[in-house]
């Protein structure tokens, strides 16, 4: 069984925001809704201060704090790795919102449900047809699923996730200067391995110690 | 979480091109039942950035087709009275009414002067094509010299000293880092392969790859962010100063390093030719050639005299050619760059002159002059460094030599369209296998390429100065305006009344044009136009159709348009630079039109036919594709809409394969390594003496002596027609003192292009994510001293009294004598409420004075001396 | 022209300062929301009812007062489990909040909940249930319900401020402080007056330690990490200043300090209890209040 992750490579970025708006049609996210963001910070003072970009997305921790919290079994990790929730067990406690360190989560209620991208002008047929493609369930709680569905169907097909874009989540297709390679964690052969050896890859606040299935590369 | 499939009758991926930017690159969109749900890239396309990647605003391009804002009708004004801040009191009318209107209205113009129709391109929306056609368009009309173009979008901030100099260089509108094999690169106030600039994704793609392969990336920038953001090393350096820093390096190079690349100096520069001692070539008595001196024979020959070896070719040295002295253009050359100094440069730039020095030092190491490189079986020679400007250099009244500043060094060492140095876009299409169409450059007069294509103004051959102007633009005066400044300036009538034009423009016929926001002063772009009647095709009532439109005709978006020409004419600036294979993408509908919205070429081709000029036009395609075959030539009298006009081209490109193309959506083919590479197989010369500007200002000053044109009144430099890159300042900074204080210069925000993406409501979000973005980005330190925090709103007050809000966002990558707007906020049109009070509009903030545009390309001068205050 | 400007610029830098810039999420320390912006206030007062009715339970039990365990019982689980219910997305699922006692507080929560409803219940109906077994257990119960809420908030480790190990002791012995307190009221009601008398000087005692608790507490978390200092921060300079220092500072401390010494040893009046009690009810939700408010979490880059 792999265990899915990713490296960020921060060094090819250049912020453009595909992952974060290629994740919202993915997923139909109504707005002020994200499973991918992009931080962007500085470091360091005029003339050699340099402009930090992190692009953030669940980080599919191994050893998670939103599945320890979470008192209903709602919230789980996937023998693939993938940290998912069922959300016919959710029972919209925000647990998992609260001691997540990576803030990676929302609440998907009647307020988030009834907003428009058009405020006051009515929704869309995307929102609409959204709704209906990938419906998501009053007073539960939503996230970066790492498109687990595009992973399966595509391995249904004999694709490989990371490689096939039919297999592989749409962050990582959209990304216009490759700067997101998924792949197994537990393969040790797998780019994702090479690369986080070569580039000594890191975790985002590693101190939590949830074990991020995400790296970053610099 | 699964997909719930029992309501889904369609689910369907259909490729097309990408339209929210003028890049084009390859796009899939994902329609369930009907509608449009997703985009991604096309991965095997080069065309676009890695794999099936696309950018943020690519990608929220869909909501250009759920925007419940588009307009569905025509509208038309009921408000005979115009300006910023009236209601048009629009009313929606017929399409057959309005196209009869516009036709009626043409026809009289017509019968008096066909020059008083502006007509717009329409890159100022997206790269939804045809690129090239509403310019011969316009001529079937019998438009001259495409001197009645007005521009919106980019508008004249765009690249006007950018694209005169990559086409006498490159043979090609835009210029790019040849990624794949260069070490070093330079960037001044461009950001290629860091969001913006054309192919934007293709370079982010490459220089992605190219900055893993741990190539040092220097930009000089007045803000770290995009490109100076993502630099190896990021200079901070005052808009429009770039020259004087280019000029010390070229210095450093020629005479205190003295390290060139000869060979391409004698072979490829027009360096050798020589010059009498007014600076203008000796020519030839018969053929009018420019000569040189062949040092081995001790001779004077023609240029292209192929008795002469390159390596034998004077560069130096003083002779006689009929009793005459002549030396090479070179040697006044040398002699001029010695008073740039890094110390001056430093202090004209406020980049340290160590650095200058260290960057100066960097770059003839890496050149390699002498090396070579064997790719494809094939030896170029080697150049791998690279340096490349764009808009934000360039947009100053010092321009022109602003570029050919940038481009020198890359002359000096020989880096030009060879494996590492600077590319152009390849001036070659070579035909599709089994197609036609084939595009390549010529060598001209002199031994300077020519263009196979180029948008509005060829830049060579540069035709002389001539009187009376003929159109609004009057580019028969100023002949190297890609687009025209005129226009726009405060001045235009004093200027149309001394020059002779008559033409007085009655009529826009324009495409989602939003002119009266994206170029300078709103006010006299209100006052040079509200007297023509406005015609806009257009997606949205924009700020220019709310200000001054009369009839507002609702265009498709990129989504819903049938468009098979969309690239096919624009490979001297879209596809990749590099080495790899071309792409190119039609733009196939995925939805139906919105509302009754119609195709901006179907519009064109109906008007054309009720005006009596679609057989004109129709000629002007025949052989603008050089369409031979009598089957699929349009005949006179044939009325086609646009798509069966495509039936007909695209089975004389693409041949055969016409079905499968228009199944894959796009055609790709072998691209030739020489084509990209090309520099030592066509046979031509950079003009970098710029010998024709002493020609034009003899002309120039004659005309104006002789029509009474007082252009020193007008402050118009003439100086700036020298032949020497030279060291100007620009007009902004002539403008700073105690009380206004700051320059305010704009950038391209990755997330938007021009004013239309601020309608998108996923850029919108996440442009709020982002600190810059809608704010107005002070330095630090600078603010501290000033007492402004975060937060605060402001004033941005120019000169003449125009002022802008903003909200303050400190960063410290930001020189301190400047503040920073992202591109054309400020908006207030009813019609795009999303839009609506988002970000500041830095261009209200750029005076309409002709002092202020560049003398030689007409660039506007886009930084501006203000001072700020809290509101 | 730019009417919409305001709206931005409240969108961009929120004049409440709550932090919440779009920008700066988790670029800048920021502040924990879904337990206390929203619905989340719902939660905010299930703790404390919870915490008040266990802790009124707690002091009855040394008392044997049967009406204090009444409704200690009531407060903890109608009022306390009904707020809970209204707070959650799915409240019909709650039943499945048993299912991870292992490594969920919450989980553990509910198990305890459902254990002292049930022997509160039997304690409740047994003539002398006050057995020093039952009473035993009940307490113990007891102090891990008032401990509940912080405790669940207290295993975020995400939130330096509530993983400060104080967080603890100054939830029992304010939930001790106030279920005192509200039995005394009830003795002081019933015309216990001598009861009432007796307990003041607990109550003293109890007010040093609550007092002691939250400058430890306050202490401890300002050294504890940047961003729990940043907590701190705001609770002291920032947007919630106001709350501190009338919420904390008057009613929490200024108030029942100076009730205290009017009643100070054993002078107790029944309109003074319940003002008191009253102050330290606002002062005790004051407190709950800024410490779930401005917990923020450390940025990412």
């Amino acid at each position: 069984m792999p265990r899915w992750g990713m490296v960020i490579d921060v060094k090819r970025c250049i912020a453009c925001w595909g992952c974060t708006i290629a994740c919202k049609e993915e997923h139909f996210l109504p707005p002020g809704v994200f499973f991918n963001r992009v931080l962007i910070g500085e470091s360091g003072k005029f003339p050699t201060s340099s402009k930090l970009i992190y692009p953030v997305l669940c980080n599919h921790c191994s050893d998670a704090a939103c599945v320890e919290a979470c008192p209903t079994g709602a919230t789980y990790v996937r023998e693939d790795g993938i940290v998912a929730i069922d959300d016919e067990k959710c029972v919209g406690c925000r647990a998992c919102m609260v001691s997540c360190p990576y803030q990676q989560r929302t609440y998907y209620d009647e307020n988030v449900k009834t907003r428009e991208y058009f405020p006051g002008q009515g929704k869309t047929e995307m929102e609409i047809i959204g709704e209906k493609l990938y419906p998501f369930k009053l007073g539960t709680v939503i996230k970066c699923n790492f498109c687990s569905e595009r992973l399966e169907d595509g391995m249904k097909k004999g694709l490989t996730p990371g490689k096939d874009e039919d297999a592989s989540p749409a962050c990582v297709n959209i990304c216009p200067v490759g700067a997101r390679i998924f792949g197994d964690l537990d393969d040790p052969n797998s780019e994702i391995n090479r690369l986080i050896m070569e580039k000594k890859g890191k975790q985002l606040r590693k101190e939590f110690g949830t074990e991020p299935a995400v790296y970053y590369i610099d | 979480m699964t997909y719930k499939t029992d309501e889904i009758w369609e689910d369907k991926w259909v490729n097309t091109t990408c339209g929210v930017c003028y890049c084009g690159c390859g796009a899939k969109v994902r329609v369930v039942n009907g509608v449009p749900v997703k985009i991604e890239g096309i991965k095997e396309s080069t065309m676009g950035g890695t794999g099936s990647g696309l950018c943020g605003k690519g990608a929220a391009g869909l909501m250009y087709y759920h925007d419940p804002n588009r307009i569905k009708k025509p509208l038309l004004r009921t408000n005979p009275e115009k300006g910023i801040g009236v209601d048009p009191k629009w009313k929606e009318i017929e399409w057959d009414e309005a196209l009869d209107m516009i036709a009626t209205k043409m026809k009289k113009i017509m019968e008096d002067d066909p020059n008083k129709i502006l007509f717009t391109n329409q890159t100022m929306r997206a790269s939804d094509g045809p690129h090239n056609h509403p310019y011969f368009y316009a001529q079937a009309y019998g438009v001259k010299n495409n001197g009645n173009f007005i521009i919106g979008g980019g508008s004249l901030h765009c690249g006007n000293a950018c694209h005169m100099l990559g086409g006498l260089i490159h043979g090609a509108w835009s210029i790019a880092p040849d990624w794949r094999y260069t070490k070093y690169v330079l960037k001044w106030g461009s950001s290629k392969g860091t969001g913006s600039g054309h192919s934007a994704m293709t370079n982010a793609r490459l220089r992605a790859d190219a900055i893993r392969r741990g190539i040092k990336e220097i930009v000089f920038d007045p803000m770290g962010n995009f490109a100076g953001g993502k630099a190896t090393e990021w200079l901070a350096i005052l808009p429009g100063t770039d020259a004087a820093v280019g000029l010390a390096i070229a210095n450093y190079i020629v005479n205190i390093r003295g390290e060139m690349d000869e060979l391409y100096l004698k072979a490829k520069t027009n360096f050798v030719y020589l010059i009498k001692d007014d600076g203008t070539y000796m020519r030839h008595e018969k053929s009018d050639k420019p000569l040189v001196y062949d040092t081995k024979d001790g001779k004077v020959k023609e240029y292209d005299d192929t008795s002469a070896a390159w390596e034998d070719l004077a560069l130096d040295g003083e002779y006689e050619y009929n009793g005459e002295t002549v030396r090479p253009c070179f040697v006044p050359f040398k002699e001029h760059l010695k008073q740039f100094t890094v110390e001056w440069a430093a202090d004209i730039s406020t980049v340290p002159a160590a650095k200058i020095l260290e960057v100066a030092k960097g770059w003839v190491d890496n050149a390699q002059i002498g090396s070579t490189i064997t790719i494809e079986g094939k030896t170029f020679p080697y150049r791998p460094v690279s340096s490349v400007t764009f808009r934000g250099s360039q947009g100053h009244t010092n321009g022109i030599h602003q570029v050919a500043a940038i481009d020198l060094m890359a002359q000096l060492v020989g880096a030009e369209d060879v494996p590492g140095g600077t590319l152009g876009w390849p001036a070659i299409r070579r035909a599709y296998p089994g197609g036609h169409y084939e595009q390549t450059c010529t060598v001209g007069t002199d031994g300077v390429i020519v263009p196979s294509v180029f948008y509005s103004h060829d830049p060579w051959p540069v035709h002389a100065p001539s009187y009376p102007a003929t159109n609004m633009g009057c580019v028969d005066v100023w002949t190297h305006c890609t687009l025209s400044h005129i226009p726009y300036v405060n001045e235009v009538d004093y200027i149309h009344e001394k020059l002779g034009m008559t033409s007085k423009p009655e009529m826009i016929f324009g495409i989602s044009a939003n002119f009266v926001i994206s170029n300078s002063d709103w006010d006299v772009a209100v006052k040079n136009f509200k007297d023509c009647f406005v015609v806009q095709m257009d997606l949205w009532v924009n700020e220019t159709d709310q200000a001054i439109g009369d009839l507002i005709l609702p265009d498709v978006s990129y989504l819903e348009k049938d468009c098979w020409s969309s690239e096919i004419d624009a490979f001297f600036f879209s596809g990749s630079p590099s080495f790899e294979d071309w792409y190119v993408h039609l733009q196939q509908p995925v939805a139906k039109p919105i509302g009754e919205s119609r195709f901006f070429m179907d519009v064109y081709i109906d008007v054309a036919n009720r005006v009596g000029v679609l057989d004109k036009f129709n000629a002007k395609l025949n052989d603008y594709y050089g369409i031979k075959d009598p089957e699929l030539q349009i005949k006179p009298g044939e009325v086609l809409d646009w798509k069966q006009i495509g039936e007909r081209v695209l089975k004389w490109v693409y041949g055969d394969d016409k079905e499968k193309i228009e199944k894959q959506g796009y055609a790709t083919w072998h691209k030739p390594i020489e084509d990209v590479y090309w520099r030592w197989n066509i046979d031509s010369r950079c003009p970098v003496y710029m010998e024709y500007l002493i020609h034009d200002r003899r002309n120039m000053e004659k005309i104006f002596e002789e029509t009474g044109f007082d252009y020193k009144k007008l402050e118009m430099d003439m100086d700036q027609y020298t032949p020497l890159p030279s060291w100007f300042w620009p007009e902004s900074h002539k403008d700073l003192d105690n009380e206004f204080d700051l320059l305010a210069f704009s950038y391209r925000d990755i997330l938007h292009t021009n004013n239309t993406t601020f309608q998108n409501p996923y850029v919108d979000e996440v442009s709020q994510m982002c600190p810059y973005t809608f704010t107005i980005t002070l330095n630090t330190t600078m603010a501290k001293e000033k007492g402004f925090k975060d937060g605060d709103i402001i004033w941005i007050e120019n000169k003449f009294g125009v002022k802008e809000k903003g909200i303050v966002k400190t960063m410290e990558a930001q020189s301190p004598k400047v503040i920073g707007i992202a591109g054309q906020g400020g908006l207030w049109a009813d019609g795009r409420p999303v839009a609506k009070g988002k970000g500041s509009n830095f261009c209200k903030l750029l005076p309409s004075k002709l002092k202020y545009f560049d003398p030689v390309a007409g660039n506007m001068e886009t930084a501006v001396a203000v001072k700020i205050y809290k509101a | 022209m730019n009417d919409k400007h305001q709206d931005l610029v409240e969108t961009m830098f929120p004049s409440d300062g709550s932090g919440i810039k779009p920008y700066e999420w988790m670029i800048s320390p920021t502040r924990q929301r879904q337990w206390i912006d929203d619905k989340g206030i719902f939660l905010w007062l299930a703790f404390f009812f919870s915490e008040i009715g266990a802790g009124l339970y707690f002091m009855s039990l040394f008392y044997s007062f049967r009406p204090g365990i009444v409704l200690g019982w009531l407060i903890t689980l109608v009022l306390g489990g009904l707020i809970h219910m209204l707070y959650l997305g799915n409240p019909k699922r709650a039943w499945r909040m048993i299912m991870k006692p292992n490594t969920s507080e919450l989980s553990r929560g509910i198990w305890i909940i459902g254990v002292f409803a049930v022997l509160g219940f039997l304690q409740i109906i047994t003539p002398g249930g006050f057995n020093m077994v039952f009473n035993f257990i009940m307490g113990i119960l007891c102090l891990l319900i008032i401990s509940h809420g912080f405790a669940t908030m207290n295993v975020v480790r995400a939130l330096p401020a509530w993983n400060s190990t104080i967080v603890l002791p100054l939830s029992i012995i304010s939930g001790i402080w106030v279920g005192h307190q509200l039995l005394q009221l009830m003795f002081a009601i019933s015309g216990n007056a001598a009861a009432a008398s007796g307990m003041e000087v607990w109550a003293a005692t109890f007010f040093l330690a609550y007092f002691l608790c939250m400058l430890l507490y306050a202490w401890g978390t300002w050294h504890s990490s940047g961003a729990a200092k940043a907590s701190i921060q705001r609770m002291l300079e920032g947007d919630l200043k106001q709350i501190t220092y009338i919420g904390v500072g008057v009613l929490a401390i200024l108030v029942p300090l100076v009730f205290t010494l009017i009643m100070w040893g054993g002078d107790t009046n029944g309109f003074l209890i319940f003002l008191r009690l009253a102050s330290v009810c606002a002062g005790d939700l004051a407190i709950r209040y800024l410490i779930m408010k401005s917990a923020v979490y450390n940025p990412l880059i």
